[in-house]
Parts: C-alpha cells; sequence; structure tokens
C-alpha cells in the first residue's frame, strides 16, 4: 500500500497498540487519506453500516481492518461504534467504509437529516424514552 | 454528500441483508468532569464506548512526496452510548468535550444531532458557555441541565439562567447524572423541545 502520506515519525511495524490509537499511524491503513475522496460532505458519527452478503462471502479475502469492519457489521453499526470497538480512528472509519461501500460490501446509510427531524419520529422517541423504568423501576407519569 | 445506499435493491447483490434503524443523535455537552460520560452511562443499553474523535487538519498536497505535508493532529476522547426504541429506531448521546478549544470538532459530531443537553457544575458555570453560545448560535434545541452533585446545587436555578443569560425559552432544571429516570427526564426536555420546532 502506498505510504506517501506517512506522517513523520509514524510507526508501521511496532506492536498493536494496547490503548486508544496513537494518532498518527491509523492513517497508513489508508494510505495517508484523511478525508473520504467521494464525498463533499463527512459522515457523521450515527451513520449506520451494514455488512452485505458480498461482503461477508469475501470475508476471507479481506485484510486487517477492512476484515475487521466487515465482521463487525454483521448487524448495523454506527461508525462511532466500529471506530471504538476496533479502536480505529474515526476518520479511518469513514474512509475504510466509504471504500467498502464502493466495492460492494458494506451498505452505508447516512441518515436523512429531514427524517430525523421528523415531528413523527420525535413523538416516538419521546413515547419510548417515557417508557424507561427509572433505577427504582418506577414509570414515569406521562401526564 | 456522502452516497447512501437506496432503500431497496431488488435482487441486486448488495442488498443489504439487514436493514439498519434510523439513528438519531443527542448531543450531551459541558465541562470536563462534570457528569457528561455518568449520565450518558446511566441510561445507555449499553457501557459507554470511548472512540477517539480526532482532528486532522493537512495542508493541500497530501500527495506530494516532495514536501512533508503540514499537520497538526488533535485527539479528544468522545464517549457515547445508545436507547434502542424499537428495531427502526436508535436513539445515540455523544458526549462531547465542552472546552471552548474543541469548538471545532463540535461541527463533526453535532451535525444532524435533534437537540443537545449542556450538564453545568454550579462551582464552575463558565465551563459550559462555549456549549451554550454553540447550540444557541446553532439553533440547536438544548436544555441546561445542573448536575446536582451530592444532591445539592449551590445556585438557584434563577442565578443559573441569569449568569449563562439564556433565552427565556431554554429549559433549565436540575438532574442527577447517576440516575436513569432523572437523565431520561432531562432528555425528554429537550426532545419537547425538538419536538415544538419541529411543529412550529
Amino acid at each position: 500500500m502506498a505510504d506517501g502520506g506517512t506522517p513523520p515519525g509514524a510507526d508501521g511495524t511496532g506492536p498493536d497498540p494496547v490503548g486508544p490509537a496513537p494518532a498518527v499511524r491509523p492513517f497508513l491503513v489508508t494510505a495517508g487519506r484523511v478525508a473520504p475522496s467521494a464525498s463533499d460532505r463527512t459522515m457523521p458519527v450515527e451513520t449506520q453500516v451494514v455488512a452485505t452478503a458480498e461482503g461477508l462471502a469475501e470475508l476471507d479475502g479481506l485484510a486487517f481492518e477492512q476484515h475487521d469492519i466487515v465482521a463487525a457489521c454483521r448487524r448495523p453499526q454506527s461508525i462511532a461504534e466500529i471506530a471504538a470497538r476496533l479502536r480505529l480512528h474515526l476518520n479511518v472509519v469513514r474512509i475504510l467504509a466509504e471504500d467498502l461501500r464502493a466495492a460492494g460490501q458494506l451498505t452505508v446509510h447516512v441518515p436523512d437529516t429531514g427524517a430525523t427531524h421528523d415531528a413523527s419520529v420525535l413523538r416516538k422517541l419521546i413515547e419510548g424514552l417515557r417508557a424507561i423504568p427509572d433505577s427504582r423501576g418506577v414509570l414515569r407519569d406521562t401526564d | 454528500m456522502t452516497p447512501t445506499e437506496p432503500a431497496t435493491r431488488p435482487g441486486g447483490p448488495q442488498a443489504a441483508a439487514v436493514r439498519p434503524p434510523l439513528p438519531v443523535k443527542m448531543v450531551v455537552a459541558g465541562g470536563f468532569g462534570v457528569g457528561k460520560t455518568t449520565a450518558v452511562g446511566s441510561i445507555s443499553e449499553i457501557e459507554p464506548l470511548t472512540t477517539e474523535a480526532a482532528i486532522t487538519e493537512v495542508a493541500a498536497g497530501v500527495d506530494d512526496l516532495s514536501h512533508t505535508p503540514r499537520k497538526t493532529t488533535t485527539t479528544v476522547a468522545m464517549d457515547f452510548g445508545c436507547i434502542t426504541i424499537d428495531p427502526t429506531l436508535k436513539l445515540y448521546l455523544f458526549g462531547t468535550p465542552g472546552q471552548e478549544r474543541f469548538g471545532f470538532m463540535w461541527d463533526d459530531i453535532v451535525e444532524g444531532a435533534v437537540g443537545g443537553l449542556v450538564i453545568v457544575d454550579t462551582r464552575r458555570l463558565d465551563d459550559c458557555y462555549a456549549a451554550v453560545d454553540y447550540f444557541e448560535h446553532r439553533q440547536i434545541p438544548f436544555a441546561v441541565a445542573v448536575n446536582a452533585f451530592d444532591g445539592k446545587v449551590e445556585h438557584s436555578l434563577d442565578e443559573v439562567r441569569w449568569a449563562l443569560d439564556v433565552n427565556d425559552r431554554v429549559p433549565v432544571l436540575v438532574f442527577d447524572a447517576r440516575e436513569r429516570g432523572s437523565v431520561r427526564d432531562a432528555l425528554l426536555v429537550v426532545l419537547e423541545q425538538a419536538l415544538a420546532r419541529s411543529e412550529a
């Protein structure tokens, strides 16, 4: 993989990080790209990503982060969850998700702001939240 | 615009096996140690996750091998959780660092959010000014929630409202970030604001 964008001091050969990913090394897997090229707008952190049947069938042929992302997306995940669970940079996940989408291995569902701000959706959220019992198991009075 | 998969692609090999829920995002903002992660953890169905929401600003010419691109990278931990409302709808709660110097990353996190909860510690009111300003400027529905540490609040809500100089329509309330019911009610206040705006 081309490493023209390797930041100074990046160490691609070191041991796997134990803690949160270091700030520079993850962008090796994106060939130094720091933003998806095919989009004008950044994928919101809650964007849902799902593996396609094709992606899962090709899983064995995928390497490293690409493999892990497709495997993690057997069930829908937000890109924030993928980043947290795989200890990848959010922006790395954005770039790789876009690559995997282009390759047909993932579907990427960018939430439509019109839909999330729709009154019927908000009402459903309010109803759903009201149904959550507090710590003592008492339902909130829905007046 | 990031390409979005069509809702259905009949018979296509790339059709998703599972239809994901509509993700709705709320933001929990406030200074360090004010109770953002506690609040998210009190109501989230998963243990709060942390991701490094790093911002890398790169000068043009990344592919130009003759020049080392000038990069500034700031890494900020962002905690979040979620609540599945039903198979079609999921609420995400993102806790964002509230300090002014992180303002640049809010756009990345807040983009598309239906509302925000600004958590306040009355002993350190100025920690939340940046968040209040941000939500006001972006016209995002929000409420100010005073976290009652040990059940005590050092200033009355009127004093807090006066000090923050928020619009009368912005709810200011007391809550306990450790209590699920209390966090739920605070989020409901924000959602009611959002609903009122969408119906306006």
